[in-house]
C-alpha cells in the first residue's frame, strides 16, 4: 500500500478517535488497535525504527497492546529526521536553551490537522468546558507565532484563541514582544472582561509567569471570576526558578484566583498530545488540593476599576471556592488516544502502578514520527492518570569525567 | 621562610617515594579500593601499573613546583576522583606549601589515606589528614578543590580563602586520514579502558577524518579493539543510573546512527550530519565523521570548555582543533600525562571573601 495512503488513513483513524471524544461516545476501536497500527507503518518506513525495533528483537507484527511499543528517545529528535514523510507541513522545533541551538529537537508533522484537533479538543475538555457561553478572552503571555513560528506550545495557544477565544488581534493576545511583557494590553482586556464579567483564559509559561510576577512587584492584578491560568513548562535559564508551589501560590494570591483554576499543562515538542491537571475539574476524584485561605488575597471586583490600574490597596476577595469543583493537584489526564506508561530506565519494562518510572508515552496522533517516545520525565501512575515528578537527572558523575548533564545543563524536554 | 625549588621539588619527590611504598604494598587496599572506585581487580592493578606517576622525570617535577604556586597553607578537598590522581593532588600542594592539610573523598578515601600515611613514613610530617574538614573554619592559605563544578562553587562560597578549583572534563580522539586504524584503535581502546573512562581525560568521542565510510570502519574496529581488551581488564561494576543512560543512548544512536554494543562497552557511529552528543561513560565512544581539523573544530565547539585532552595519530593535526587549554598526547597516552602540573590545564584561581 502507498505510504502517503497508509498515513491518510491513520490520520482519519486518528482524528475519529478525537471526535468520539468530543460527542461525548466511545470510540469506534481500541488505543491499542489504532496505535500498534501506527507503529507498524512507522517500521515500515523510517529505517531508524525499523533498526530500534530490531535491536530490540521486537517485531512490530506482534504489537498488541500500545506498552509493546518499541519507544524512540527524545534524544532522537535531536540528532536525526523523526519522520515517515520528507516533505512535511510544520516543522517543531525544540527551544535550544538548555543545549544549544546545535541541539534543538525537531518534530515534523505532514498532516497538522490532526495536531490541531486532538489540541483544542483535551485543551477545551480541561481548560474552558464549563463556560457558557463558550468564548472567552484568551491572554497569552508568550510571543506571538510571528516572533516564534516553530514553537508547538506558541501553536497550541493560537489555536486556543482561536477556538475558546473572543476575536482579538494577535497583539492583544500574545502580550510578550522583544521579551518584554505587555502589562498594559493585559490590563485593558483584563479590565474589558471585568466590565463584561467574563472570565478569561491566561496561557503562558513557568518562567513568563515568573516575569510577570516579577513586574508586577508587590501589586496585585485580580481577574475576573472564574478565570483560569494554564501554565506549562520549566524555566530553561529564562528566569530565576521558584518552586511549582510557590509559584502557584503567589499566581493564585496576585491574580486573586483559587489555586484550583491554575491548571499544569504536561507536553513536549516531540508530541501531538497534551496532559492536562485535574486541578480545575474532577468532580469524581477526592480532593487533593490544599487551599492556603491566608493567600487569598485583594481582587479587583468592579467595571468602576481603572483600566490601567495595578491594585496595591487591600478589597475583599470575591473567588468562591463553589465556582470551582473540586480538583487533584499534581494528577495529569491523558487523552484517551495518549498513555503515559512509567517504564523502568534500565529495561525499559512498565512498572508496577504507584511505582516510579520515566515516561514512555504511546500518542496516536504522533502519525508520522514517532508513536512511542521515551521521555526523562519521571511519572507514577495514580487515580485518575499520573504524577509528574520532574525529570530523571542524568548518572551522578563517579570520577572527574564530566557528566552529561553538568556539560549541558539540561532541565526538562517539556514545552 | 620561602622555600626553595630545590626544596619543594624534594618534597613532591618524597611523595613520590611514599606513592611507590603504598604501591608495592598495595595488596592491603586493594579490596577497598575495588569496592569504593567500582573498578575491577585488572582495573584496579591497571591503574597502579600503567596509570600512577611512580618514576617522574626531573624536568616534570620543575614544571610542577613552577605551576604550583606558594601559599602559606594548603587544604586539599579530594573527590571521588580517579583514586590515583590523589598523588598528583598532593604533590601539587606540597609544591605550593610546607603545611598541607588533606581531606579524601568519603566515598573513595583508601589511596589518598595511604599516601599520606606513607609520606609520613618517609618522614613528611607536613602532610596532614582531616577526614572531617571544614571549609569554613579555613582561614589562611587557599583551598584545592576537585570535583564537578557545582561542588567548587559551592567550596568557594563558603571559604574565608582563595580556592583553586579542579573541575571535571572529558578527552575526545582526533584519527587522522594517515592512521592505521587498527593501530589507533587498539590504541585508543587503552585510553578507554583506564578507569572505566571515568577520568576527566577519558576519551568519550573519537572524530575520524574522512566521511561516513571512514567513521563506520574505524567504528568496527575500535568495537573490537575494545572487546579483546575488556577480557583483559574487564569493566568494573556499572550502578543503575549509569546502565539506564547507557540504555538510553544505545537506543537513541540505534535509531539516529548505529550502535555495537559490545559486552562490556559502547561503540556507536553518528552520521557526521548530526549534531555531536556526548555519551554515558563507562566504555561508550561517540564515533563520527569530519571532512578536516578544521571542520572537527567547528563541530566540537560547544564542547570545547570540558575538553581537557585531545588524543590523536597525528599531533600536528590536532593541534588545529584542540582548546588551547587542552592536553595533547598519541593516542594510548591520553591518560599517561607528564607529571609537570594540574591535568587539567584550565585550573584557575578564584578569590572568595
Amino acid at each position: 500500500m502507498e505510504i502517503g495512503y497508509r498515513s491518510t488513513a491513520l490520520h482519519e483513524r486518528a482524528r475519529a478517535f478525537v471526535s468520539a471524544f468530543e460527542r461525548g461516545e466511545p470510540s469506534a476501536e481500541s488505543m491499542d488497535a489504532l496505535a500498534c497500527d501506527i507503529a507498524r507503518f512507522q517500521a515500515d518506513v523510517i529505517e531508524g525504527y525499523a533498526r530500534l525495533c530490531r535491536a530490540r528483537r521486537m517485531d512490530p507484527a506482534s504489537f498488541s497492546s500500545a506498552s509493546d511499543i518499541v519507544a524512540v528517545p527524545t534524544d532522537a529528535f535531536k540528532l536525526t529526521r523523526v519522520a515517515a514523510f520528507a516533505h512535511t507541513a510544520i516543522v517543531f522545533r525544540t527551544s535550544g536553551t538548555t543545549q544549544g541551538p546545535q541541539m534543538r529537537g525537531e518534530h515534523a508533522i505532514r498532516d497538522v490537522a490532526t495536531y490541531d484537533a486532538a489540541a483544542v479538543a483535551f485543551g477545551r475538555h480541561w481548560l474552558v468546558r464549563d463556560l457558557t457561553p463558550s468564548k472567552i478572552p484568551v491572554l497569552v503571555l508568550a510571543p506571538s507565532p510571528e516572533e516564534v513560528p516553530d514553537s508547538s506550545l506558541i501553536h497550541m495557544c493560537q489555536l486556543f484563541a482561536e477556538a475558546f477565544g473572543h476575536p482579538a488581534s494577535r497583539d492583544e493576545t500574545f502580550l510578550v514582544r522583544d521579551g518584554i511583557i505587555d502589562l498594559s494590553t493585559f490590563d485593558a482586556r483584563v479590565a474589558i472582561a471585568m466590565a463584561q464579567k467574563e472570565p478569561v483564559l491566561l496561557l503562558g509559561t513557568s518562567f513568563a509567569y515568573v516575569h510577570f510576577l516579577d513586574a508586577l512587584g508587590d501589586a496585585s492584578f485580580a481577574l475576573p471570576r472564574g478565570s483560569r491560568v494554564m501554565q506549562t513548562g520549566g524555566y530553561k535559564g529564562k528566569s530565576r526558578e521558584v518552586p511549582a508551589d510557590a509559584l502557584r501560590r503567589e499566581l493564585a494570591r496576585v491574580l486573586s484566583i483559587d489555586e484550583r483554576a491554575i491548571v499544569a499543562e504536561y507536553g513536549m515538542t516531540e508530541l501531538s498530545s497534551q496532559f492536562y491537571e485535574r486541578s480545575l475539574f474532577d468532580s469524581a476524584a477526592p480532593d487533593r488540593f490544599q487551599v492556603d485561605a491566608s493567600s487569598r488575597r485583594p481582587a479587583r471586583s468592579g467595571p468602576e476599576q481603572p483600566a490601567a490600574a495595578l491594585r496595591t490597596a487591600p478589597q475583599p476577595p470575591t473567588m468562591k471556592s463553589r465556582q470551582i469543583e473540586s480538583g487533584i493537584k499534581g494528577v495529569f489526564a491523558e487523552p484517551p488516544w495518549a498513555r503515559v506508561v512509567p517504564v523502568d530506565p534500565e529495561t525499559l519494562a512498565p512498572v508496577e502502578d504507584g511505582t516510579i518510572g520515566i515516561a514512555k508515552i504511546i500518542d496516536a496522533m504522533n502519525v508520522d514520527s514517532a508513536v512511542a517516545v521515551l521521555t526523562q520525565d519521571r511519572v507514577r501512575r495514580v487515580p485518575g492518570g499520573f504524577e509528574l515528578l520532574g525529570r530523571a537527572p542524568g548518572a551522578p558523575p563517579r570520577g572527574c569525567s564530566i557528566a552529561i548533564d553538568e556539560l549541558l545543563g539540561r532541565t526538562s524536554n517539556c514545552e | 621562610m620561602k622555600r626553595s625549588a630545590e626544596n619543594r621539588a624534594a618534597d613532591v619527590r618524597r611523595i613520590v617515594l611514599a606513592a611507590r611504598d603504598v604501591a608495592a604494598s598495595r595488596d592491603a587496599i586493594m579490596d577497598e579500593i575495588i569496592r569504593s572506585s567500582g573498578l575491577s581487580r585488572e582495573g584496579v592493578e591497571l591503574a597502579f601499573e600503567k596509570h600512577l606517576e611512580l618514576f617522574p622525570e626531573d624536568a616534570e617535577i620543575a614544571s610542577l613546583v613552577a605551576a604550583a604556586g606558594d601559599a602559606e597553607r594548603v587544604a586539599v578537598i579530594l573527590s571521588a576522583n580517579v583514586f590515583v590522581g590523589a598523588l598528583r593532588a598532593l604533590a601539587i600542594a606540597r609544591a605550593a606549601s610546607a603545611d598541607v592539610v588533606v581531606r579524601p573523598s568519603k566515598r573513595d578515601p583508601a589511596f589518598a589515606r595511604a599516601l599520606v600515611r606513607a609520606a609520613a613514613l618517609r618522614g613528611d610530617s607536613s602532610l596532614q589528614l582531616d577526614e572531617d574538614l571544614d571549609v569554613a573554619a579555613i582561614h589562611r592559605g587557599q583551598i584545592h578543590v576537585y570535583g564537578r563544578d557545582e561542588t567548587i562553587a559551592a567550596v568557594a562560597a563558603k571559604s574565608h580563602v582563595p580556592v583553586v578549583g579542579h573541575g571535571s572534563g572529558m578527552g575526545i580522539a582526533w584519527i587522522s586520514h594517515r592512521a592505521d586504524f587498527d593501530a589507533a584503535a587498539a590504541a585508543l581502546a587503552n585510553d578507554v579502558v583506564a578507569f572505566d573512562q571515568r577520568g576527566c581525560l577519558s576519551p568519550r568521542i573519537a572524530l575520524v577524518e574522512g566521511d561516513d565510510t571512514c567513521a563506520t570502519s574505524f567504528g568496527g574496529t575500535l568495537h573490537e579493539a575494545l572487546e579483546r581488551l575488556g577480557r583483559v581488564v574487564p569493566r568494573g561494576f556499572v550502578p543503575a543510573a549509569e546502565r539506564a543512560d547507557s540504555e538510553r543512548y544505545v537506543s537513541t544512536m540505534t535509531y539516529a546512527g548505529k550502535a555495537l554494543v559490545g559486552s562490556a562497552h559502547v561503540v556507536a557511529i553518528a552520521p557526521s550530519s548530526s549534531p555531536l552528543v556526548l555519551p554515558p561513560s563507562y566504555r561508550h565512544v561517540h564515533v563520527t565523521s569530519s571532512a578536516n581539523a578544521g571542520a572537527a573544530t567547528g563541530r566540537i565547539a560547544h564542547l570545547s570548555r570540558a575538553i581537557v585532552a585531545v588524543g590523536s595519530d597525528d599531533i600536528d593535526s590536532a593541534r588545529r582543533l584542540a582548546p588551547s587549554w587542552a592536553r595533547l598526547s598519541k593516542l594510548g597516552w591520553m591518560q599517561r600525562p607528564p607529571f609537570d602540573g594540574p591535568v587539567d590545564h584550565r585550573v584557575s584561581m578564584s578569590a572568595s571573601v
